[in-house]
């Protein structure tokens, strides 16, 4: 309660003490959490486009408290004209940029409203499943950095422009396949018209000459429709036809073409059947088929795509003019960056000037920060805490440690077993037995009845189209991946989730998985010989102490976790923050320190690492041991997944005794530390070869390749982009509790699967011998087969209601 | 019956029309979000709300910069 009365108006972060900053809404002051949101906020109303709180499903994107210097670092890019996006006609650019923050439609809304308005600009798309904003834009009118400047404004945050050919190739292919189902689906519902006339004809009489002009005009319609959307089946078979081993699209083509031809044929002789509302009907329902398959494709590749994110995008180059924002790519090797406290280095380096902690839990899993002084090394990717240095580029881009883990991951994907529930081999027996039968039909006809031979064949081929079967499983996913996201899972690798169903080994990664990588207080010790301090007190000073600091471990302190009355407003005199210390400082006449032993006490204490001293002039006060606080959930994933017989593991960066404390509570006996990204691979393997199915949960860069080994992978919310983009699923929700989600899940697509597999392959056998003994007609075969294929879809979409039924209930 | 020879020439017609039409917005994008769209019918607002007299005078000034 307390926490919804405190939240920012714009981003709904809780507001920090001491900070009253407020925008005006319909006369009511409402309050915002730093500058940064109330400029966004003001922005917002004064622009006409206060709606968008009113309709939006999620809360903004914190804004950006260094708007200034992100803007900067965009002008410099005002000139390179490769930036600006791809030439159209007239000098206008297309503007492909991936911003950050886009959530929902309101967002979508709010861009396209305050961007447009910008001179220069025509026009404005917003994709809210992918992100990516679309301007044509003049740059005679308008700049690159005005553009960017405008979505920064609203709180988004545009991404430079580096891979967008990619996306933009994808937008034709799903244009390109939108086109042909159009075109097939229209071309579909004119031939079925007068397919009915004709049946119509064949029951209660019908002219000859209206006849022919109804099959005229049928064939009319469907060549266009065979040229235009069957194309691809017939690309499709010629090319698995030359690579030697015959795909789905051979017998497709094959139907497809012979009975187009012999309904030619008939036509011009002027007796006979005609098939055309068949061959356009097969064409649109195998073209939806497709179209299904590749949309999901496509999602699954944009989750992957953010790969690039990992390193910072700009640098601050110290040229001997002076200091200039460039893109992190351009970096060389010998070039001197800046890299200010809480920015992220751009390259690898060697310090060359100031002393400063390093966060490098990304890189190793420690979750204590390290100290670097002038010639230590840092790696890209790395934060930098606490004080700005100078730093000189040893290796960049493709160089840096980060990308030579990324080329790890690579070789582990490579190497991940192939999970694919139809083997390969399945394919072309199952073409070349249908081509047999249908082969077979065609001659035993001759003997019987020639007339009716080829509409027999025709039958037999149509009917045995596996439709719902290969549309059997991608529907099951499809619905599977939007449940799963639904309830805050994000699946980007639909086949991981069969083998997801036969896991039997849970790894863990330690820092920032199980726990969430921010310290609590787990203990305070009052020194008994200090009788009159109490322990309330001893927390309150320390929190007004730290309250100073940005030290990760400044957190523990806050009042928020620590649930006493807030202190922070103590008097405090003189605070001094001693860099990898400790923090001094002076209150109510009395001298306060705080931090490490050996900063706080002259002599050695007892107590680990971990522990954090207070103490003044005379003497120590207080003992505050620190732990890595647990993930929500994860004590009642742990316990659920060992109660249905799992085995689990701990496989941790960070030291034993660190790994030991989070394995001991929550009752995790086997358990490793210290383990580099190599070993952690080489411990994967040794499970895999006593034939266990590994899912691997991890968030850091030092699991990417472990994540990419393993059988099934997740990573949790915050984790790293570059493991994320090895991970098959990725939590976006806080609680590890969707771990267990995910797996129940998978069990209730297994069983779908199962249950369309079944229906499709009874279907097929079941009307194979109505077509070869003839009594099926070929429209009873594709109208056969589609129905068949809707009730796989309508199947599926089981799973997707069912969730819906959960949440409202 | 003769009718016939009007009405399906006039439907090909029609349906020429039709697939230029969805080749068209196919084209200019309008398949590429199908989500955002349907929400700006609740979001824009042609007839703007009486406006509060400071954010009238922004607005000028916005179109005046």
């Amino acid at each position: 309660m307390e926490r919804t009365e405190e939240a920012c108006f714009h981003c709904g972060e809780p507001i920090p003490e001491g900070v009253s900053l407020f925008v005006l809404r319909d006369g009511q002051q409402k309050p915002v959490c730093c500058s940064g949101c109330q400029a966004v906020a003001e922005l917002i109303f004064s622009s006409g486009l206060g709606r968008y709180y009113q309709f939006r499903q999620d809360l903004g994107r914190k804004a950006e408290e260094d708007l200034e210097h992100n803007i900067e670092a965009w002008r410099g890019c005002d000139e390179r004209e490769s930036l600006w996006g791809a030439e159209l006609a007239d000098g206008r650019r297309d503007l492909l940029l991936q911003t950050e923050g886009i959530r929902c439609a309101a967002c979508a809304w709010l861009i396209r409203s305050h961007v447009e308005n910008k001179p220069g600009v025509e026009s404005v798309q917003v994709d809210t499943a992918t992100g990516y904003t679309r301007i044509i834009w003049q740059p005679d009118k308008n700049r690159l950095s005005s553009l960017a400047e405008s979505l920064m404004e609203l709180g988004y945050k545009p991404h430079l422009p580096l891979a967008s050919a990619e996306e933009q190739g994808r937008q034709e292919e799903r244009r390109n396949s939108m086109k042909r189902l159009g075109v097939a689906g229209l071309g579909m519902m004119q031939v079925m018209m007068y397919a009915v006339g004709l049946y119509a004809g064949d029951a209660f009489g019908i002219a000859v000459a209206e006849r022919s002009f109804l099959e005229w005009v049928s064939l009319l319609v469907t060549l266009p429709v065979l040229i235009y959307s069957g194309r691809i089946f017939f690309e499709g078979a010629i090319r698995s036809l030359k690579a030697g081993s015959p795909g789905m699209d051979v017998p497709v083509a094959l139907a497809i073409s012979l009975a187009f031809i012999a309904s030619c044929y008939n036509f011009f002789v002027g007796s006979g059947e005609v098939w055309f509302d068949s061959v356009v009907m097969f064409i649109f329902f195998l073209s939806l088929g497709r179209h299904i398959e590749m949309m999901l494709r496509h999602r699954n590749l944009q989750a992957g795509a953010a790969l690039a994110r990992l390193l910072p995008e700009w640098a601050e180059r110290l040229a001997e003019t002076g200091r200039e924002t460039v893109p992190a790519s351009d970096l060389v090797d010998g070039d001197k960056v800046l890299v200010r406290a809480g920015e992220s280095f751009p390259a690898d380096g060697a310090l060359i000037s100031g002393v400063t902690e390093v966060d490098e839990a990304l890189l190793t899993g420690e979750s204590r920060p390290v100290a670097r002084g002038v010639g230590d090394q840092v790696i890209a990717g790395t934060i930098n805490l606490s004080q700005p240095v100078e730093v000189v580029v040893t290796a960049s881009g493709q160089e840096t440690t980060v990308s030579a883990l990324g080329r790890l991951l690579l070789l582990a994907q490579s190497r991940r077993p192939s999970s694919s529930v139809i083997p390969a081999w399945l394919v072309p027996v199952f073409i070349v037995t249908v081509l047999v039968i249908a082969a077979g039909t065609w001659l035993s006809w001759q003997y019987i009845d020639p007339d009716r031979a080829f509409s027999a064949m025709l039958s037999v081929l149509v009917a045995s189209c596996p439709c719902a079967l290969s549309l059997a499983l991608p529907v099951v996913y499809a619905a599977a991946s939007r449940r799963l996201l639904d309830d805050g899972i994000l699946l980007t690798r639909g086949e991981a989730l069969p083998v997801l169903t036969q896991v039997d080994t849970v790894i863990f990664d330690k820092t920032g998985t199980l726990t969430c990588g921010q310290p609590e207080i787990a203990a305070v010790r009052v020194n008994p010989e200090r009788p009159e301090v109490k322990k309330e007190r001893a927390l309150q000073v320390a929190a007004a102490l730290e309250a100073s600091s940005a030290h990760p471990i400044a957190s523990a302190f806050h009042p928020a976790k620590t649930g006493l009355p807030d202190s922070r407003s103590l008097a405090m005199e003189t605070v001094t923050v001693h860099e990898a210390n400790g923090i001094s400082g002076g209150l109510e006449g009395a001298h306060w320190k705080i931090g490490k032993a050996e900063f706080v006490l002259d002599s050695d204490a007892p107590g680990s690492d971990e522990s954090i001293w207070l103490a003044d002039e005379h003497g120590w006060v207080a003992c505050f041991e620190l732990q890595d606080a647990l993930r929500p959930g994860a004590e009642t994933c742990v316990r659920n997944l060992q109660q249905e017989g799992m085995t689990l593991a701990v496989l941790s960066g960070d030291s034993a005794e660190a790994v030991n404390r989070v394995a001991d509570r929550l009752h995790i006996s086997d358990r490793t530390a210290r383990q580099s990204p190599e070993m952690k691979l080489t411990r994967l393997e040794e499970l895999r070869k006593t034939g266990q199915h590994v899912l691997m949960v991890g968030d850091g860069v030092n699991d990417a390749p472990v994540l990419a080994a393993a059988d099934v992978s997740m990573t949790v919310k915050g984790g790293a982009e570059l493991a994320n983009s090895a991970a098959d699923m990725i939590l976006t929700s806080e609680s590890l509790g969707l771990v267990n989600k995910a797996i129940s899940t998978a069990r209730r697509t297994r069983q779908l699967v199962r249950q369309n597999l079944t229906w499709a392959v009874m279907y097929n056998a079941s009307v194979m011998p109505l077509a070869v003994s003839g009594l099926l007609k070929p429209w009873m075969a594709a109208l056969g087969m589609s129905l068949s294929s809707l009730l796989v879809v309508a199947n599926a979409s089981r799973l997707v209601r069912n969730n819906t039924e959960i949440t409202n209930s | 019956m003769s009718m016939l020879y009007v009405l399906i020439p006039l439907a090909l017609i029609l349906l020429a029309f039709a697939v230029w039409a969805l080749v068209w917005a196919i084209r200019s994008g309008q398949f590429d979000d199908l989500e955002s769209h349907g929400w700006s019918v609740v979001l824009d607002d042609d007839q703007k709300p009486p406006p509060h007299p400071d954010d009238e005078k922004e607005e000028e000034e916005e179109k005046k910069s």
